[in-house]
């Protein structure tokens, strides 16, 4: 935990600080909003309909004349906003079910670990259709889909972690003296865990952004006129022969993001992670 | 053998676990099913009718068992919109994505093993650097964008390979007896039709495999280093094995398990994952069947997919499973 | 591989045109291959209201009368001619005695009445324009008589989207769902095609019909093949390959280059199939106070629509009727005026509330007419939200008050040419979303119904058109729609598809009975 308090102390070459670096970027623009936006993004000018890159449309308009550099600029918000959401609830959920698990022990662990075997294997996508038919296509729906889909790897995970620790000879001692489980978990099992989980945040960050366009793709994500990285392919690739920009930046944006998460991911892993080790 | 039986029963434990799911799954959703499936113009009677019809009206408990029961007779209920049983649209739809799946995991495979294998073997060489860079991109793209790219450039611009569909034109009368097209091609010796299908379905499956195959590629890699770091490993080497021996006798088959449970929970993730493929070329599938279904309020549709999907995961984890038991008693040199 | 190809589709062409002995001064070969991005939902004729199934058995069956491509009043088909009762009230129509059904049994007006009981008795929506339609009977084996409630002057028009069914083959299937099962991947006609592959997700194949009962004059195509493809690029892809002949669903700029190239075509069909922004006038919300519509109805530009959008492709709008059509009343819809509007949202404070609008993405006009609605409603401090829906989905939420959403997109596909197929279809209350229709509004006006029922058993046209001046006059004071606009029919189609003309009464679909391919 001491070790954050240097932040960009993992990132070694120079390709790792770029990552970083673009993370940091994104993250910013996020909080930004649309201040830094040279155009509204969801203004429309259909004049300038599939308008190809220019002086005062530097990634050029799609086909209701926006520009599509604020737009791809605006959805850095909507695609962290969501996935972080994402995130930060599968961690929650997933720490709560995987931890109480591994201290129920017996037969409790044994369906509740089952349940989120076979849980793992819902296809997130198809799950989302449902959501999607249930609450109406909405980026909320998305989100909710994906949430449902992905707390069973968080479970797992947290469940091995609080498993591996409570094997420690310490914890035997935390028994003798009286300690409650509370304190058991906040002060034994969370901050041990947290190398591991971080590393997995950064890792699992990439593939809720994937999904999440892939989400908007198809059309059970957000919805016009949101700059979602995922739809603006989506409304684009009619146009795809004509007007390659529209397609081709929302889909660079997509790919550098989940890239420099995945990076440094990794490197937090090859910095941090004693448990899984590898070169 | 007592171990693999026992795993046959949880994938049954599983199956029950999955109806359960995908049964609280219809219920959960909002709007009446029975005004969807009385369909448009129907008047407030008949949609009465078929509520008690459809058993709306009854105890949850006992709309789980008669859904059950309908299930083992292979009743899925009818697409409300096609009027037909969607066992026959699911035994149409299944196939083109099974196809594409398996060419896709081969795909996966050819690459991930032999790669992850040298790239371990070689660790922290130029080689291996180049690998892990690749497998960096091939996590990044998503599938869609790397599935409309290529069939713009390699379909649309260069003309290489087709651009949508599972057969060329002249072979649209062509009827199989499976629907898988490649096995059809080869059991009815109509090698024109396999290389024909085989062709339609490289773009496709590449474009699905390789965020898949990027991480299978890092999964083995990973596992194949830590095989390689094992004591056996030193002491073959101490011994003067050769290293293609030592690489593909001991290492492989050791170092292979985990990565192959991961591929086979990426087979069913790949299935769920055709919607993004199947309707950018325009071939018909499970996914662009589910798709429809959720879009057209088909809730039994929806709920037949999800089921299907789960049990073809569970399937491939038995098979998985099966192999896991296969490979371990033999070549098992060390400790 | 080319050499091959070419091989194989002149085998194929060869042995089509041999297999189907045709008259010596007729030509039917070739294959006409049709790109369509919607897979139909079915066979049955009670579903030939949705165009992806109408364009489909539009040759497959026939009907008593039926408007020939271009046409704008019907001809015979399976009726010869018929006589009205001086009440109105009964048709009695004489019929062929030559027509045969694709599995070769000869029609006879037993056939007619099992088409209409059954379509009755499946609460078909094609009865939908068919108005006080009762019952049918058959006097002898070549006479229907048909008898309505009330006179209902457009009846005769109406019965070009009743496709008769053979009695033979559907009545053993009828069970417990009138047919519709067995109807959904069969069909039972009597045209000049019939069905042979039916595969909805991929591709559907007609086939001639040797012993169609009209014959075979001039050139025809031997075989049609619709090809479901959802991508407009793919479309346009295999126009330009060869691989389709007819692209429908390509988009505005593609069609628009198409213009001007070299071995294809883009016919321009003058077309009345209004767009509106339906808003749902029952709604306990904001949409359902009349003042809230008057400011909404200012707040769409359709000469920008229109312009950009379609590209010219269409005629701008002035109100819920085609401007050139009978009974068109002018000035009924508010012009768009985003001061007028302003003012009437700080009057009443309307600023910040949130608004929900329903349609179909697949729909580029939809799509952009939405986006353009939702930029000029937050200039307002209004919020449009979007949801994006295929069309039955659509349609089973306008079933329920309780589902239906702020605002719905809809065309209306007229099934004839006269303003009881728009003005009673959009905005009688008997056709309220909650009753099965397309009035998505949920629009009930008892006096504007008196009069749209009035007009339709009249028989004066003068008469009928000064009551549906009035109608639209009554029906634009309560603001319950936006016509956003009346787009051209535009098809891009290769140049060796020889024969397409427009069909005002089957819009969206092709004439490929017609048609001839070089």
């Amino acid at each position: 935990m001491k070790s954050f308090f240097n932040l960009t102390f993992f990132v070694k070459s120079p390709f790792e600080k770029l990552a970083l670096g673009i993370v940091f970027f994104i993250i910013l623009i996020s909080f930004l909003g649309d201040f830094i936006v040279p155009y509204d993004p969801t203004q429309i000018d259909f004049r300038g309909k599939l308008q190809p890159p220019s002086l005062e449309h530097p990634l050029g308009q799609d086909g209701a004349g926006r520009d599509v550099l604020s737009r791809v600029l605006s959805g850095a918000r909507l695609t962290v906003l969501s996935t972080f959401t994402v995130i930060f609830v599968v961690l929650v959920i997933g720490c709560t079910i995987g931890i109480f698990s591994a201290f129920a022990g017996g037969w409790i662990d044994n369906i509740l670990m089952r349940i989120a075997d076979i849980w793992l294997g819902f296809p997130p996508l198809i799950l989302a259709l449902g959501f999607a038919a249930a609450l109406g296509a909405s980026l909320e729906a998305a989100i909710w889909a994906l949430i449902f889909s992905w707390w069973p790897n968080y479970a797992r995970l947290s469940r091995m972690i609080t498993l591996d620790i409570l094997s420690k000879p310490f914890i035997a001692g935390a028994e003798v003296l009286g300690v409650p489980l509370w304190r058991k978990v906040t002060f034994y099992v969370l901050p041990n865990a947290f190398d591991v989980l971080i590393i997995q945040v950064a890792l699992g960050v990439s593939a809720v952004m994937l999904s999440i366009s892939g989400l908007s793709f198809i059309g059970v994500g957000a919805q016009i006129p949101a700059p979602e990285w995922g739809s603006m392919i989506a409304d684009g690739r009619a146009h795809m022969s004509t007007a390659w920009w529209v397609v081709v930046f929302p889909g660079l944006a997509i790919f550098f993001s989940a890239l420099s998460f995945n990076v440094v991911g990794d490197a937090l892993r090859r910095e941090l992670d004693p448990l899984l080790r590898r070169v | 053998m007592h171990y693999f039986f026992q795993r046959f029963v949880f994938s049954l434990l599983s199956l029950f676990i999955l109806t359960l799911i995908t049964f609280l799954l219809s219920q959960v959703v909002p709007g009446d099913p029975a005004i969807v499936a009385a369909g448009p113009n129907a008047g407030a009677e008949k949609i009465e009718l078929l509520r008690s019809e459809m058993g709306l009206d009854k105890p949850l408990t006992q709309q789980f068992l008669i859904y059950l029961e309908k299930l083992a007779q292979g009743d899925l209920g009818k697409s409300w919109f096609t009027h037909q049983p969607i066992l026959e649209d699911l035994i149409r739809e299944l196939p083109p994505s099974l196809e594409l799946v398996i060419i896709a995991m081969i795909i996966n495979l050819m690459i991930s093993l032999p790669l992850g294998l040298c790239s371990a073997r070689y660790n922290d060489t130029k080689f291996d650097s180049s690998v892990r860079l690749f497998a960096m991109i091939g996590a990044g793209l998503p599938i869609f964008w790397t599935a409309l790219i290529l069939q713009n450039v390699i379909g649309g611009e260069l003309q290489l390979l087709p651009i949508a569909g599972r057969l060329s034109f002249e072979y649209r009368t062509f009827e199989g007896y499976t629907g898988f097209f490649l096995l059809d091609g080869l059991i009815l010796g109509r090698l024109d039709v396999f290389f024909d299908a085989l062709k339609h379905l490289i773009l496709p499956a590449f474009s699905l495999s390789l965020l898949f195959t990027a991480v299978g590629l890092r999964i083995t890699r990973t596992a194949m280093i830590s095989e390689f770091q094992k004591d056996y490993v030193l002491l073959a080497r101490t011994k003067a094995a050769s290293e293609p021996r030592i690489m593909f006798k001991h290492v492989f088959p050791n170092g292979a398990p985990p990565s192959l449970t991961v591929f086979g929970m990426q087979f069913g993730w790949m299935l769920g994952a055709t919607v993004l493929v199947e309707e950018i070329y325009g071939r018909p599938g499970i996914g662009r069947y589910a798709v429809k279904a959720v879009t057209q309020s088909d809730i039994h549709a929806v709920v037949a997919v999800v089921l299907v999907v789960g049990i073809v995961f569970l399937l491939a984890n038995l098979v998985v499973d099966l192999l896991l038991y296969l490979l371990n008693p033999r070549g098992r040199v060390d400790k | 591989m080319k050499i091959f190809n070419l091989l194989a589709s002149a085998f194929t062409a060869l042995s089509v045109s041999l297999a189907i002995p045709f008259t010596a001064t007729a030509d039917v070969a070739g294959t006409l291959i049709i790109a369509e991005n919607e897979t139909p939902e079915n066979l049955d004729p009670a579903n030939a209201t949705n165009s992806t199934v109408n364009q489909l058995l539009v040759g497959v069956y026939d009907a008593l009368v039926q408007f020939k491509a271009g046409e704008t009043s019907v001809s015979p088909q399976l009726a010869t001619d018929w006589q009205v009762s001086d009440d109105g009230l009964q048709y009695t129509f004489n019929i062929r005695n030559d027509v045969k059904f694709h599995d070769g049994s000869s029609m006879t007006s037993a056939d007619v009445v099992f088409t209409l009981d059954r379509l009755q008795a499946a609460s078909a929506a094609v009865l939908n324009d068919m108005g006080p339609f009762k019952s049918a009977e058959a006097i002898d084996d070549y006479t229907v008589k048909m008898t309505l409630e009330a006179p209902f002057g457009p009846f005769i028009s109406a019965l070009s989207r009743i496709y008769i069914v053979s009695k033979a083959q559907v009545e053993p299937h009828m069970s417990d769902d009138n047919g519709r099962g067995w109807l959904a991947v069969n069909a039972a006609g009597s045209g000049p095609y019939s069905v042979t592959t039916y595969k909805p997700t991929e591709v559907v194949t007609l086939n001639a019909f040797e012993g169609y009962w009209g014959g075979w004059d001039g050139d025809h195509v031997a075989e049609v093949v619709f090809r479901y493809i959802a991508e407009p690029s793919t479309q346009l892809a295999l126009l330009k390959s060869g691989e389709v002949h007819i692209a429908p669903d390509i988009t505005v700029q593609d069609k628009l280059s198409l213009m001007n190239a070299d071995g294809f075509r883009v016919d321009i069909g003058a077309a009345a199939t209004p767009l509106y922004f339906q808003f749902n006038t029952s709604s306990d919300g904001l949409v359902g106070d009349a003042s809230f519509r008057k400011m909404l109805a200012q707040t769409f530009d359709r000469k920008l629509h229109l312009d950009y959008v379609l590209q010219g492709f269409g005629t701008m709008p002035d109100g819920p009727l085609p401007p050139d059509w009978m009974g068109h009343s002018t000035g009924t819809e508010l012009p768009f005026n985003m001061a007028a509007a302003k003012e009437l949202v700080d009057q009443n404070g309307w600023a910040g509330s949130t608004l929900k609008v329903r349609y179909l993405p697949a729909i580029e006009e939809e799509q952009a007419a939405v986006e353009q609605l939702q930029s000029n409603l937050s200039q307002l401090g209004i919020k449009l939200e979007a949801e994006g829906m295929t069309w039955p989905a659509q349609a089973a939420t306008v079933q329920d008050l309780a589902t239906t959403s702020d605002i719905n997109m809809i065309y209306n596909f007229p099934s004839f040419p006269d303003p009881h197929a728009i003005l009673n279809t959009s905005f009688n209350s008997q056709n309220t979303g909650y009753n099965g229709g397309y009035n998505w509004a949920q629009y009930s006006n008892s006096e504007v119904d008196a009069l749209l029922n009035q007009a339709a058993s009249s028989a004066d046209q003068n008469e009928r058109a000064t009551l549906y001046a009035k109608a639209q006059q009554m029906i634009g004071a309560e603001y319950p729609v936006i016509t956003v606009s009346l787009p051209g029919s535009v098809v891009a189609m290769s140049s060796a598809v020889k024969g397409y003309r427009y069909s005002v009464a089957h819009h969206q679909t092709f004439n490929y009975m017609d048609i001839s391919v070089d």
